[in-house]
C-alpha cells in the first residue's frame, strides 16, 4: 500500500519534471513551426491587413512563417473554438477583437469553449475609435447640438449600424445610454450601404470608422462632430474628442489582440509578447498602422488581460439594453 | 444652339483628353502586364467551379503590397473581369455558375453546349462582353459623376421596389410551370432568411449549428444544387452526357448568330450598364431583366431556356456592363457597391490611395487609368477568350468518368476554401441531394439561386425602409422612385397573369 503510494508520488514527480523540462525547451526552441493566427474574418479586409502588417517582423525574428487562416462567421466564435480547442503550444494563435473577447461572452450562452477562461491573452495590437457623424444637411454643429436636439425630438433620428453587436453598432447605443437620448436604430450588413444612406441623409447619424469615415470628412459629404477617443487624432486633430466635445465618460473603440489557449507556457506567452511589442514599435509598422487610423498599444500580456475584463463588464449592459438575444 | 453644341464639343475633347491621358498610364509595359496576368488568372479561377472573384481576390491582395498601387488595383480588376468571364465558361460548360451573375447564362448557354453548340455560345459571350465593356468604359468615362446621384438617390424603399421587380421578373425567366418557379423562389427566400437576425442577433433556422449563424454561402448553394445536382442527373441517363462529349460543331458564331445576338448585346449593356450603378447586388439585377426583356420581345419565346443565343448574348453583355459600372461608386464616392468593390477599397488603402469622394481630383491618375485599363482588360479578354474556346470546348471531350470526379473535387475545395470550414463541404453534399431531388419532381434550381439572392436583400431593405417610416407601407409609395418602380411591376404582373393578351399581340406583329 505504502510503496504503491510512493510509487505514485515518484510517477507523478517524474512526469511534472518530463512536462517543466519539455515546456523549458518548447520555449527556448519556440517557434519551430510555421505558427497559425486563426482570424475571425475574412480575408481580405482591414483587420486581415493589420494582422498581416502586425505579423511580418514577428515572422521575420522568428524565422517561421506565421500562416494566416481566415475563419469568419458566428460573431468570431468559430475562430475562437479553433483556437481554444488546439494544443497549448504557441503554434496556433488567435487574432482576438472587440468581437470575440468584448461581446461573444455576453451575447453567446451556449459556445463549445469559454470564450475568457479558454484564452490567455498575448499582447493588446491597436485600437480604432470612432468618428460621431451626422448628415451635414440637418444643421447640426457640435455634440451637445446634437443630444440637444435628440432630446427635444425623441426617436426622430435614425442612427445606422453596420453588423450587429459590431462595435460600430453598440457604440451608438452606448451613447444612447450615456447621452439619455432615443435613437431609432437602422441596421446595416456593413459600412458602406449605411454610409451612402447618411450621405443622403435618409439616417442622420453613424458611429464609424475614423479611417473608413475620413475622405468623407474632408470631402464635406460628413460631418464629424467628435471622436470617441480621450486624445485627439493626429489624422484630423480640428475634430474634439467627446470629453471636450461636453460627453464624459465616454469611449469607444473597435480593438485587436493575439491571444493563446489558456494552458500555453508562461514563457512561450512571454516570448510571442516580446516579439510582436518589438514589432508594432518599429517604426516601419507604427507609422503605417498610424497612417490607417489605429492607435498602437502593445501592451503587456497583463494590462490585456484587464482590458478584456473592462471591456466585458463595459458592453454587457449595453447589449442587454439593446435588445439583442443572448442565445445559441 | 450654337453655345450648346460648342459646350459638347469641348466636353468631348476634354473626355478624350482624359481617356488618353487614363490610356497613357494603362499601357505603360508593367501596367499591361499587371492587366494580363489579371484577366488571365481571373479566367482560369473563374472557370473552376466554386472559387470565385471575391475569393480570388482576397487571396491575392497580400501579394499586391508591394506593387505601384495603380498596377496593383489594375490587376486585381483584371481578376474581377476575368473571373466574371470565366464564371460564364463554367456556367456554359458544366452548368455551374460560379458567379451569382452567371446563375442566368448557365440556363441557355448549358442547353446550348448540350446541343453542341458551346463554342458558339461561349464565343458570344467573348463577343458580346468585350462590346458591353467597350461601351460601358465610355459611359463611365461620359457620366461616371452625375451617376453618382443615381447611387445616392435610391432608398432602401426603391431598393425594395426594384427587388421585388427582379422576383416577378425571376418567376418569369425559367422554364416549366410558373408556379413551380414562384415555389422554388419562395424556398430560396426562405434559405436566405438562415443566419442571425439583422437587427436582433438571433439565430433564425440554425439548428443550433454555429456555422449557419451567418449565413448560407451562395457558392455552396450554387455548387450544391446546380452543379453537382447536375451530375447525379447527368450519372443516370449515360446517353445524356455522351450527347455533350460527341458533337462539338462550330466554335465561332456564325453571321447569322451575330445578327441575332447584335440588338441583345446593345439591350444587355445598357440594361446592365444603369443597374451595375446601383449599390448593393445591382449587377445581379442586369442579368435577370435582361434575359426577361429578351424574352418578352423574342417571336419565338418558348426557344429561351432550350439554347436561344439571345439567353446568353444579352445576359453575358449585362453582367460584363454591370460588373464595369459597378465601380463608378467605388470611384467616385469611395463607397463600395458590392462585396469585389469592399475589397478593391481595401487594396486601395492598403496601398496608398485615400478612397472617397475626392479620389478624381486628388488621384487623376489612378481614377482614369483604371478607366482606360477596364477597356485594356475587356480587349485582352478577348484575345486571350477567343483562341481558348477551342480549349475550353475540348474540355467537354475529357471522359465522363474523369471530368465527374475532378468537378466533385474541385467543388469540395471551393467550398471548403471559402472559410476553411469543412461543413460547408457537407452543406454542398447536402444541397446536392436536395437540388437533385428537385430536379426528379421536375423543379428547376435557377429560381432557387435568384430568390435566395434577391430574398436576402429584399428582406434587409423591406426592414430598413419601414423602419424609417415607423412601421407605415406608404413609404413606398411616396418615394417617386420606389412608386414608379411599384407601377413597372403591375404592369409586369399583368402581363405575367394574362398570357393572352401577349398572344394576340404576337399574332398581330406576324400579320
Amino acid at each position: 500500500m505504502r510503496s504503491a503510494f510512493r510509487h505514485i508520488l515518484l510517477t507523478a514527480g517524474a512526469v511534472a519534471v518530463a512536462a517543466t523540462a519539455a515546456f523549458a525547451q518548447s520555449a527556448d526552441t519556440y517557434p519551430n513551426a510555421p505558427i497559425k493566427l486563426v482570424l475571425p474574418l475574412g480575408a481580405g479586409g482591414a483587420t486581415d491587413n493589420l494582422a498581416r502588417v502586425s505579423s511580418g517582423p514577428v515572422e521575420t525574428k522568428f524565422g517561421q512563417p506565421i500562416v494566416i487562416e481566415n475563419r469568419p462567421g458566428a460573431g468570431g466564435s468559430l475562430a475562437s473554438a479553433v483556437v481554444a480547442q488546439s494544443e497549448p503550444n504557441g503554434q496556433t494563435l488567435l487574432f482576438a477583437n472587440f468581437a470575440t473577447h468584448a461581446v461573444t461572452p455576453t451575447l453567446f450562452t451556449n459556445l463549445s469553449y469559454d470564450p475568457v477562461k479558454d484564452f490567455k491573452p498575448v499582447t493588446l495590437i491597436a485600437s480604432q475609435p470612432h468618428f460621431v457623424l451626422v448628415n451635414p444637411d440637418l444643421g447640426i454643429n457640435t455634440l451637445a447640438e446634437l443630444i440637444d436636439y435628440a432630446k427635444k425630438n425623441p426617436g426622430k433620428l435614425n442612427f445606422a449600424s453596420a453588423g450587429v453587436g459590431s462595435p460600430l453598432h453598440l457604440a451608438a447605443e452606448y451613447f444612447k445610454i450615456k447621452a439619455g437620448v432615443d435613437l431609432v436604430h437602422v441596421p446595416y450588413k456593413s459600412s458602406a450601404p449605411a454610409l451612402l444612406d447618411l450621405i443622403a441623409g435618409r439616417v442622420q447619424v453613424f458611429f464609424d470608422n475614423v479611417s473608413t469615415a475620413l475622405p468623407h470628412v474632408q470631402a464635406g459629404k460628413l460631418k464629424a462632430l467628435a471622436i470617441t477617443s480621450s486624445k485627439r487624432s493626429p489624422l484630423a486633430p480640428e475634430i474634439p474628442t467627446v470629453a471636450e466635445a461636453g460627453l464624459q465618460d465616454f469611449e469607444t473603440y473597435g480593438w485587436w489582440g493575439v491571444a493563446a489557449p489558456a494552458k500555453t507556457p508562461p514563457a512561450v506567452i512571454a516570448k510571442l509578447n516580446a516579439a510582436y511589442v518589438e514589432a508594432l514599435k518599429s517604426p516601419e509598422v507604427s507609422s503605417k498602422l498610424a497612417s490607417q487610423g489605429y492607435d498602437v498599444i502593445a501592451s503587456t500580456p497583463e494590462e490585456f488581460e484587464a482590458y478584456i475584463g473592462k471591456e466585458i463588464t463595459k458592453w454587457a449592459p449595453v447589449i442587454k439594453a439593446a435588445n439583442l438575444s443572448p442565445t445559441n | 444652339m450654337a453655345g450648346g453644341s460648342i459646350c459638347g464639343f469641348l466636353e468631348m475633347i476634354e473626355l478624350l483628353n482624359h481617356l488618353v491621358f487614363g490610356l497613357a498610364v494603362a499601357v505603360s509595359p508593367t501596367n499591361v502586364l499587371l492587366c494580363l496576368a489579371g484577366c488571365f488568372l481571373g479566367t482560369l479561377i473563374g472557370v473552376l467551379p466554386g472559387i470565385g472573384s471575391i475569393a480570388t481576390i482576397s487571396m491575392l491582395l497580400p501579394l499586391t503590397y508591394g506593387l505601384d498601387p495603380v498596377g496593383a488595383l489594375i490587376m486585381l480588376a483584371g481578376i474581377y473581369y476575368g473571373a466574371q468571364y470565366g464564371g460564364s465558361t463554367a456556367s456554359i460548360l458544366v452548368n455551374v455558375p460560379g458567379e451569382a451573375t452567371s446563375i442566368i447564362t448557365a440556363i441557355d448557354g448549358h442547353q446550348m453546349a448540350r446541343q453542341g453548340r458551346a463554342g458558339v455560345a461561349l464565343g458570344i459571350s467573348a463577343i458580346g462582353s468585350f462590346i458591353a465593356g467597350t461601351i460601358s468604359t465610355v459611359f463611365i468615362a461620359a457620366l461616371a459623376i452625375p451617376l453618382t446621384r443615381v447611387a445616392l438617390e435610391f432608398g432602401p424603399a426603391d431598393y425594395f421596389s426594384l427587388l421585388l421587380m427582379g422576383v416577378l421578373a425571376s418567376a418569369l425567366l425559367s422554364r416549366g410551370a410558373v408556379s413551380k418557379s414562384v415555389a422554388m423562389i419562395l424556398l430560396g427566400m426562405l434559405l436566405a432568411t438562415v443566419g442571425m437576425d439583422l437587427e436582433t442577433a438571433a439565430p433564425r433556422l440554425t439548428l443550433g449549428y454555429p456555422q449557419l449563424m451567418e449565413q448560407i454561402p451562395f457558392a455552396v448553394l450554387a455548387m450544391g444544387a446546380f452543379g453537382l445536382a447536375e451530375l447525379g442527373r447527368s450519372l443516370e441517363t449515360p446517353e445524356n452526357r455522351d450527347v455533350i462529349s460527341r458533337q462539338i460543331g462550330g466554335l465561332l458564331p456564325s453571321l447569322s448568330d451575330l445578327k441575332q445576338s447584335a440588338a441583345p448585346i446593345l439591350r444587355g449593356t445598357a440594361i446592365g450598364g444603369f443597374l451595375g450603378v446601383l449599390p448593393g447586388n445591382g449587377a445581379l439585377l442586369g442579368p435577370v431583366a435582361s434575359y426577361g426583356v429578351e424574352k418578352h420581345l423574342a417571336k419565338e419565346p418558348q426557344r429561351f431556356g432550350k439554347g436561344a443565343i439571345e439567353g446568353v448574348a444579352g445576359p453575358e453583355s449585362a453582367n460584363n456592363a454591370a460588373a464595369q459600372t459597378s465601380f463608378i461608386p467605388l470611384l467616385t464616392l469611395g463607397v463600395p457597391a458590392n462585396a469585389v468593390m469592399a475589397l478593391m477599397l481595401g487594396a486601395m488603402t492598403m496601398n496608398g490611395i485615400v478612397a472617397g469622394p475626392q479620389v478624381i481630383e486628388r488621384s487623376p491618375e489612378f481614377f482614369w487609368g483604371m478607366i482606360a485599363s477596364m477597356w485594356i482588360g475587356n480587349l485582352m479578354l478577348l484575345v486571350i477568350n477567343l483562341p481558348m474556346i477551342g480549349i475550353w470546348v475540348k474540355l467537354l471531350k475529357v471522359p465522363f468518368r474523369i471530368l465527374m470526379p475532378s468537378i466533385v473535387v474541385f467543388c469540395a475545395i471551393g467550398a471548403y476554401s471559402m472559410r476553411n470550414e469543412p461543413f460547408d463541404v457537407a452543406l454542398a453534399g447536402f444541397f446536392a441531394v436536395g437540388g437533385y431531388l428537385l430536379i426528379k419532381l421536375g423543379f428547376e434550381p435557377t429560381p432557387l439561386l435568384l430568390g435566395f439572392v434577391i430574398g436576402d436583400m429584399m428582406e434587409e431593405k423591406l426592414r430598413q425602409a419601414l423602419i424609417m417610416s415607423r412601421g407605415s407601407l406608404a413609404i413606398f409609395i411616396e418615394q417617386p422612385i420606389s412608386a414608379g418602380l411599384l407601377a413597372l411591376t403591375l404592369v409586369l404582373l399583368s402581363v405575367l397573369l394574362l398570357p393572352r393578351v401577349r398572344r394576340k399581340r404576337d399574332e398581330v406583329i406576324v400579320e
